[in-house]
Parts: C-alpha cells; structure tokens; sequence
C-alpha cells in the first residue's frame, strides 16, 4: 500500500491552546478511513489543517498525487482543492439560493478556466467547456443519488439530500481523497445506512476517503482503518474492532475507570 | 425568422419595451426636456447595472461608485480637449481606465471584509473629487473643463459621411445602445462561469473556497468590471452635457446608484433597471411639484430618504427581488455569521 497523504508531527496552537500536538499518521491510497474522538480533540481543526484554511503551526502535511508530493501545509485552500483534495463541513455549506445543478457546477469551478472574455462572447472553447461542466455535474447527481433534482432550489432538499448534495459538488471538483467531516450527523438508519452505500462506490471510484464521524456503526460499517486523537493528540490507530476493545480509548471516551468496568 | 407566436409573454414585453424606447422621441409629447430626462434614466441603468457587480453579484457594499465614474468622465475630457479624441476610440479607453484603477483600488482593499471595504470605496471616491479640484493643472479644478466636443460619427473612411451628434435625439439612441450593450454582458455573465463564481462568493465564502475560487481574484475581478461600467457611463456623460467639473461627482452620486440598486432589487438585472427608472423620474418630477407647493426642489433628498426608509420596512430586497438577496435580509444575523468565519480565509 502506498500513502496519498503523510502528516507529520502536524501542530497548531490558537494562542494558548495546542489544538493538534504533533500528530502523526498516513492515509493509504484506496483506504476509508476514520478520524475519532470525543468532541474538542481536534478532529475539524486537523481537517482544517488539510484543506488549507488553519495555518499549521509546525509539523507537515505531505499530499502524494500520482508521482509528485507536495508540502500542502499552509496552502491556500482554492489551491488545495485544486491539487485534488475536496471536503464537506460539519454544518452543511451549500449555496442555499441557487439550483441543485448549480450547486454541482460551481464544484467544477477548479477545472475550469473561461472567465469574462469567454462569458460574453461565447466562442467555441467556451462553449464546449460550459456543457462539459453540465455533463459532469449531472454525472455527479446522478451518481449520489439525486437524479431529477436539477432545478430545485438547494434549500429546499431535505436533510440527507442535501448532505448528498454536498457531497456531489466535492465529487465534481475531481478528488483524489475526499474528507468528509461528520457525513451521518442527524441521519435516520436508513439514511445512514445509505449513506455507507454512497461512501463505499466513492472508494470503488478510486478516491481514497477520510471521515470524521461520531455515529459508531458509520465507522465500524465503511473504515478500514481507525485514527484516535484526544486532546489533540494522537491516540491510537488499528482496525475498527481492535480500537473499539482499546482501553485507552474507552478511557478516552468515558473516562478513568470506565475501561477497569468495561 | 423569429416567430412571434412562439415567443413567451416575458419576452414580448421586452420587445414591446424596446420598441416603444425606440420611437419615443417620434412621439408629440417627446419635447427636448422629456428626452433629456430619459437619457439620464439610461445613463443611470449603465451606472446602476455596473455597479450591481460589487454589491449584487458579490455582496459587497461599494460606496466609492463614482469616483470611477468621474475617472471615466475625465478621461474622456481631458482626451478629447487635449488630443481631439474620438468618441468611439475613448469609450474603450475609458472602459480600460475604469478597469485599471478598480484593480489598483481593489487588490489591496478587497482583502477587507463588509464595512471595512465600504469605507475604503467612500474614501477613495472623495480622494477622486479631491484630485478632480486640486490638480488644476491637468482638470482646471473647480473651473471645470468646458468646450468638449460633442459625438460625432465620422464614416469618411468608408466613404460616408461625417455626422455631429447636435440635440438630444441622436444621444437618445446612443444611449439605448449603451443600455443594451450593458445589459448583454451583464445577461451572459450571469450565466456563466464567472457569474457562477460571483454568487457563489455572495452566498457563502467559505463553501466558495472549497470549490476552488480564489477569493481576491474573483472579487479584483467584479470590482474591475464594475467600475469600467462606471468609467463608460462617465465617457457618455462628458461627450454629452461637455462640460465636466469636480462637484459633479460627489459622493451624492454613489449614494444614487447605490438607491436604485437597493430600491430595484439588489442582483436583478431588470431590477437595478427599474430602480433608475424610479429614481430619476421621481427627482425630477420633484423637481416641477415642490415649488408648486412652496417647498424648496432640496427637500427632495428628503423624499428620497423617506423612500428608502419605507423600502427597507416593507420590501428590504427591493421591487424585484431575488431569492438570494431576499433570505439575506431575512436572516440579518446568519450573514453576519458568515462574514465573521471568513476572516481567517482572507489574510
């Protein structure tokens, strides 16, 4: 197995706090992997981290895309996502006013160039790039599941169609590793149930995926390979099963003497 | 052929529209006076559809609109007094002036969020005005620069003729020119990668980013095209009144535009339109009415002032909304939110 992403010793402190503290990991290609901890371990901060909108305060993050790698710590994020790495956000982020195909198209922003020249004359080049953004963008619709949805107005989705929907305008950016942070968050069985249906045809895509998820059976249900961090630390990592029997993570979670009782 | 029939009732009421502008000036009642008013309303679209960029396009707020438009009105002066310039050589260079110093102003400032940056356009606009007084060497200051010389169209060339550009109706169509030429852009852009970009940016910064837009060049960009909009707009107003000074482009100006774009509906093309209709009418039957009353024609501000109050009551996105702008101010303080996580993006 080959790693897409390296993070080294990876820091950031705000002030006085030390959010992330020299943490340490690699994602392997092709891999679902989760990120866990109890709420304040710095889980969004590191994704932040990643996609370039916190600054790291030490430490590196090197992205290996095909043969070259890159040092993408302290990149701007347009500049992140346009090397192939996309994300979704905790709260969803979608723009709320516009069309779900919109929505999809501006995710194809990053892979395209025309700009005012190209937009009011409408030569060839342009012309062929706009439908090949709509082509794309429907692929990407139908792809999460939210064919004939085109001309809704994004608000206007339900929950976990909007949570697809997100997803859909990463996918349309063309990743190479997907970081989903928290996907399942306010999700029905069902939902969720789906949702881990959706993340797995990702992968079968070829893009390697890094979740942040609280909803245990999301975990245990898609990652092939689990990363602790408490405290901003790095904690443990191993397969979903062994990490759930970890006392230091039933600790972490729990607290002291809950792993003695467990 | 384009079939008639076929055509939806929104467009045949364009087309009725445009026709109607058309023949104005053949009609009894079209007496130099009316004409002159109707021009001003199309110049105002020019200026109100250019700056719709800034603060309808991208949610920005620019109160420095019109030190663009005096930038353009001066270059078109100076050019013409000084180099006896053509009207169609300066419209291009003024579209390119505007364009430049909106880069100059906005690569710098734009890294600024919400008020901040209001601040900067409304200091930049009175440093205009300024420079327009002061550096009587170049403008003349408040002398003003009188003597520009008129349109004319010279097809000697091609073997036409040369035609001067003498009473209000060939500025008349000029003007619709102008307004269709603005509104075509303004139409295709919207449309379009760069305008997808734009609304993306007003509805939420942070999201933008993560589908690959560069903040700052996205927004250098829209204020670029804004102010060369502006700077066009100016290059009419000088080649048509001929006579420019500084006071023309107070800060009342920006304010103006700024009216009918909020009264029109921020970010709708036909909206923006609208709102100088209304404004520009509304000042000058003012204009006729208050005397009349005993009133002195100031207290008209006042009017306008009531106006936008009244609006901001009952219609905060204006006559023709849209449904972006009107959820922003529906939710006053989830925009506010917004703004505030950006702050880290922009440094």
């Amino acid at each position: 197995m080959t790693a897409i992403m390296d993070i080294r010793k990876l820091s950031k402190n705000f002030g006085g706090l030390q959010a992330l503290k020299n943490i340490t990991f690699q994602i392997n290609r092709h891999e679902i992997i989760g990120l866990i901890g109890p709420n304040g371990a710095g889980k969004t901060t590191l994704f932040n981290c990643v996609a370039g909108v916190e600054k790291p305060s030490s430490g590196e993050i090197i992205f290996k895309n095909g043969e070259r790698s890159e040092s993408i710590g302290g990149k701007k994020p347009e500049k992140v996502t346009s090397l192939g790495i996309a994300r979704t956000f905790q709260n969803i982020r979608l723009f709320d006013n516009m069309t779900v195909l919109d929505n999809v198209k501006i995710g194809r922003h990053c892979r395209t160039k025309s700009t005012f020249f190209g937009a009011v004359v409408r030569n060839r080049t342009q012309k062929e790039e706009e439908e090949e953004i709509t082509a794309h963008a429907c692929e990407c619709l139908e792809f999460v599941g939210l064919r004939g949805l085109n001309d809704e107005i994004a608000s206007s989705l339900a929950y976990g169609n909007q949570r697809r929907l997100e997803i859909a305008r990463a996918l349309a950016t063309e990743p190479r590793l997907l970081m989903l942070d928290e996907p399942a968050a306010g999700m029905n069985p069902q939902e969720s149930r789906n949702l881990m249906d959706l993340i797995h045809r990702i992968r079968d895509k070829g893009i390697t995926i890094l979740l942040i998820e609280h909803d245990m059976k999301v975990v245990m249900g898609v990652c092939e390979r689990v990363v602790v961090i408490n405290h901003g630390e790095w904690l443990t990592e191993g397969a979903p099963a062994d990490v759930r029997n970890d006392a230091g993570v039933i600790e972490a979670y729990l607290g002291t003497g809950a792993a003695n009782a467990a | 052929m384009v079939n008639i029939k076929k055509m939806t009732l929104g467009a045949k009421f364009r087309i009725g529209l445009l026709a109607l502008a058309l023949i104005l000036p053949a009609l009894p009642f079209a007496t130099d006076y009316f004409l002159h008013t109707v021009i001003l309303i199309y110049l105002y679209m020019v200026l109100a559809l250019g700056l719709n960029v800034v603060p309808g396009f991208n949610g920005l707020l620019d109160l420095g609109y019109v030190g663009f438009y005096g930038i353009g009105a001066y270059t078109a002066g100076l050019l013409t007094v000084h180099f006896g310039f053509s009207f169609w050589t300066i419209v291009p260079l003024a579209f390119l002036n505007g364009a430049l110093w909106g880069v100059l102003l906005g690569a710098p400032t734009l890294r600024l969020t919400g008020d901040y940056f209001a601040i900067v356009t409304f200091g930049f606009s009175e440093l205009v005005v300024l420079f327009l007084t002061n550096e009587i060497w170049l403008t003349r200051g408040p002398l003003g620069l009188p003597g520009i010389e008129p349109v004319s169209l010279d097809l000697s060339l091609f073997g036409g003729p040369r035609w001067e550009f003498v009473g209000e109706v060939p500025y008349y169509y000029l003007a619709i020119a102008l307004v269709l030429a603005a509104v075509f852009v303004m139409y295709r852009i919207q449309d379009s990668r760069l305008g997808r970009a734009w609304f993306a940016i007003r509805d939420d910064e942070v999201a933008a980013v993560s589908c690959g837009i560069n903040l700052l060049t996205y927004k250098v960009f829209a204020f670029a095209i804004s102010a060369a909009f502006g700077a066009v707009g100016g290059c009419f107003f000088a080649r048509w009144v001929t006579f420019l000074s500084p006071d023309m482009f107070k800060f009342w100006e920006s304010f103006l535009v700024l009216c009918m774009i909020v009264l029109g509906g921020m970010g709708n093309i036909w909206g923006v339109m609208v709102g100088a209709v209304v404004l520009v009418s509304l000042s000058e039957i003012l204009r006729e009415l208050l005397p009349l009353l005993g009133l002195p024609v100031e207290v008209r501000f006042l009017g306008f002032g009531l106006i936008m109050v009244l609006m901001m009551r009952y219609r905060p996105a204006g006559l023709l909304p849209i449904p972006a702008v009107a959820a922003q101010m529906r939710s006053g303080r989830v925009r506010r939110k917004k703004v505030k996580a950006t702050v880290g993006l922009n440094k």
